[in-house]
């Protein structure tokens, strides 16, 4: 690998500037590669390990939008957030809505639901941001409950409990995405670019004042920054990217109904982001692929061995025991994620088990 | 209505405490129904048995937690109330199980036909709440875990042992959980916990967290609400009122009826 030093005696500067940035985000641009690669090779692995690869990633291309969102609240700026399927279900039910009484197309109603959710952020951030630790918790859950009532009870405009059916599918300007692939690439190319923006928002002065108030508020505010605003700021943008998120949901499953966006939703968000890793973006995505490739792994068990216990086969009943226990090893056991823990042990032969994160805070 | 004011009164936060409940309920179904045991014995039995867990709770997800921040913590209780609920759902997939009412039939009072087991409820609750009120301001441990409450580092000073109250507090959340669970059992499942955890929360911040009567007063008030939204509008909404009723008082008096000023503002 060459020196960045390599770079400053190129003749055009825009030149070195774009080598450099390429350099800054190669993390990034490795997986965008190996992730635009896929569609090749995903056919003879999704045969060998039975389980549909693009399918699932579709999926969790989705997830990974709402817990980076989710992640920059949560783990940067240390609010909790127990609501956020309310936010990904306004931008599910407002681009279906859209889309399937006005025909208006699915690119535009999905921008629309983004938007949608991120007016509805700033106004419920600004009243609950006020609010802190356990108090703050059980304000975003009553939130979700909220939200959950009112997509099942306001029958005229959300359907009830049958839910809306017939959204359509995918569309750019001028074409309608029908194939999986399409999807897929549709989906992973909106999650790389919210990678890159959020990588981008942490190493910025904004990213640098979450840090600060989520250590200590008052510090933060001695130093300048305005709390409040900040708050207000990245519980936006969370929503922001969760109704993004939900909007493209909403038309990958053609079907949306009150029960994808009930509390398990906003706690599974939760577990992605503290199962990845909190505080750290790819964190959020390991958490978000870890998640939803659970349930079709355990699907597919039966092909590997052959003969599995009864148990293994009703997995359905037993999914949130093992998102539980999860959730409650990876806290008790490995504080700062899988993400985190695994690279700290390649990094300084360190055991994942037991990390800095565990001394930094006041005893 | 009265159930949910019980386990309010202990002032302990904890996202599992409404689990509490559940188990509470369906041992005791399993105790007295499947087992045959008679009724007082499989409470009785029921209760401690949830007390146990929850004194295992904090010993094995609180406590080793207590260096890393709130934030973590609150998390920590979310997961173990997901497991909680996983496992009653397995081991009590149905949808509803019966306990036999403490005593069967209704009574006509003032021209309303009530069910005897309102009585139950009531009393019980007079019951834990005194009970509760003599423990906290009459014996040594009480008097302790109110020390750690109001600030563990002095307590802590004044050779109280702050880790063993915590524990002893979820224990006695969760003894008062179950107690909850089982006023309400007549029909009790695996999803109960959820709402009677947040009702239970909202019921304590009407009052005013950590004033014990104050959390009485809540969850009357609450349950009087939601019957009455209920009826009026649809009880579609009923579960609907707690949210918006704890949100509410959460911003405009974060100290609740009753309470001190506790609630940090920005």
């Amino acid at each position: 690998m060459m020196t960045a030093g390599t770079f400053r005696g190129t003749e055009n500067p825009s030149t070195g500037r774009l080598i450099a940035w390429l350099k800054r985000k190669r993390a990034v641009l490795l997986f965008a590669l190996v992730m635009a690669s896929l569609p090749l090779w995903e056919g003879p692995v999704s045969d060998l390990i039975s389980v549909r690869l693009l399918y699932t990633l579709r999926l969790v291309g989705i997830y990974a939008i709402v817990a980076v969102g989710l992640n920059l609240l949560i783990g940067y700026a240390g609010q909790v957030s127990m609501g956020h399927a309310a936010f990904f279900g306004i931008g599910a039910y407002t681009s279906a809505i859209l889309a399937t009484r006005l025909g208006w197309p699915s690119w535009l109603t999905i921008v629309l639901a983004t938007i949608m959710a991120a007016v509805i952020g700033i106004a419920l951030g600004w009243v609950v941001l006020r609010l802190k630790g356990h108090y703050l918790a059980m304000a975003t859950l009553s939130l979700g409950i909220i939200a959950f009532v009112l997509f099942r009870e306001l029958l005229p405009l959300t359907g009830g409990n049958d839910g809306i059916n017939y959204i359509p599918r995918l569309s750019l300007p001028g074409m309608t995405i029908n194939s999986k692939v399409g999807e897929y690439f549709f989906i992973w190319v909106i999650a790389i670019l919210v990678l890159l923006f959020a990588q981008n928002v942490i190493t910025s002065r904004t990213g640098r004042a979450l840090k600060a108030l989520d250590f200590s508020e008052v510090a933060a505010d001695a130093m300048g920054v305005n709390v409040a605003l900040h708050k207000i700021k990245v519980f936006t943008l969370s929503a922001a990217l969760a109704g993004l998120a939900g909007g493209i949901f909403a038309h990958i499953q053609t079907f949306i109904d009150p029960k994808s966006f009930d509390v398990t939703l906003s706690i599974m968000l939760v577990t992605m982001v503290v199962i990845g890793g909190m505080s750290s973006i790819w964190g959020a995505v390991a958490g978000a692929a870890v998640i939803s490739f659970i349930p079709k792994v355990v699907e597919a068990l039966p092909k590997w061995f052959g003969n599995v216990p009864d148990w293994v086969k009703n997995y359905s009943n037993y999914q949130a025991l093992v998102l539980g226990l999860l959730l409650v090893l990876t806290i008790v056991f490995m504080p700062s994620g899988i993400t985190r823990g695994l690279a700290d042990f390649v990094k300084f032969r360190k055991s994942p088990f037991n990390n800095p994160f565990r001394r930094r805070r006041w005893e | 209505m009265g159930f949910n004011i019980i386990f309010s009164s202990t002032g302990v936060i904890n996202f599992a405490q409404g689990e509490f409940c559940m188990f509470g309920g369906l041992f005791a179904f399993t105790l007295a129904v499947t087992a045959h045991l008679p009724l007082v014995l499989a409470v009785i039995l029921a209760i401690l048995i949830t007390g146990l867990i929850g004194v295992l709770t904090e010993r094995l997800i609180i406590h080793p937690l207590r260096h890393i921040s709130m934030l973590v913590m609150i998390i920590a209780t979310v997961g173990a109330s997901i497991l909680f609920k996983a496992v009653g759902r397995i081991f009590w997939p149905l949808e509803s199980n019966p306990l036999p009412q403490f005593t069967s039939g209704q009574v006509r009072l003032l021209g309303i036909t009530v069910s005897r087991q309102i009585f139950w409820v009531i009393g019980l609750t007079a019951i834990a709440v005194a009970a509760v009120y003599i423990f906290y301001n009459r014996t040594r441990t009480g008097i302790a875990m109110r020390a750690c409450s109001i600030n563990p580092q002095a307590a802590s000073l004044m050779g109280i042992n702050v880790q063993r109250m915590a524990m002893y507090a979820f224990g006695l959340s969760a003894l008062l959980g179950a107690l909850a669970g089982l006023v309400n059992a007549p029909s009790t499942n695996y999803h109960i916990g959820f709402y009677l955890g947040i009702k239970g929360f909202t019921a304590a911040v009407i009052g005013g967290l950590g004033n014990i009567f104050g959390a009485v007063l809540g969850g009357i008030a609450l349950g009087l609400v939601e019957e009455l939204v209920a009826g009026i509008i649809s009880s579609g909404y009923r579960d609907l009122i707690a949210a918006v009723i704890l949100i509410t008082v959460l911003l405009v008096r974060p100290a609740g009826l009753l309470g001190k000023r506790d609630v940090v503002k920005v």
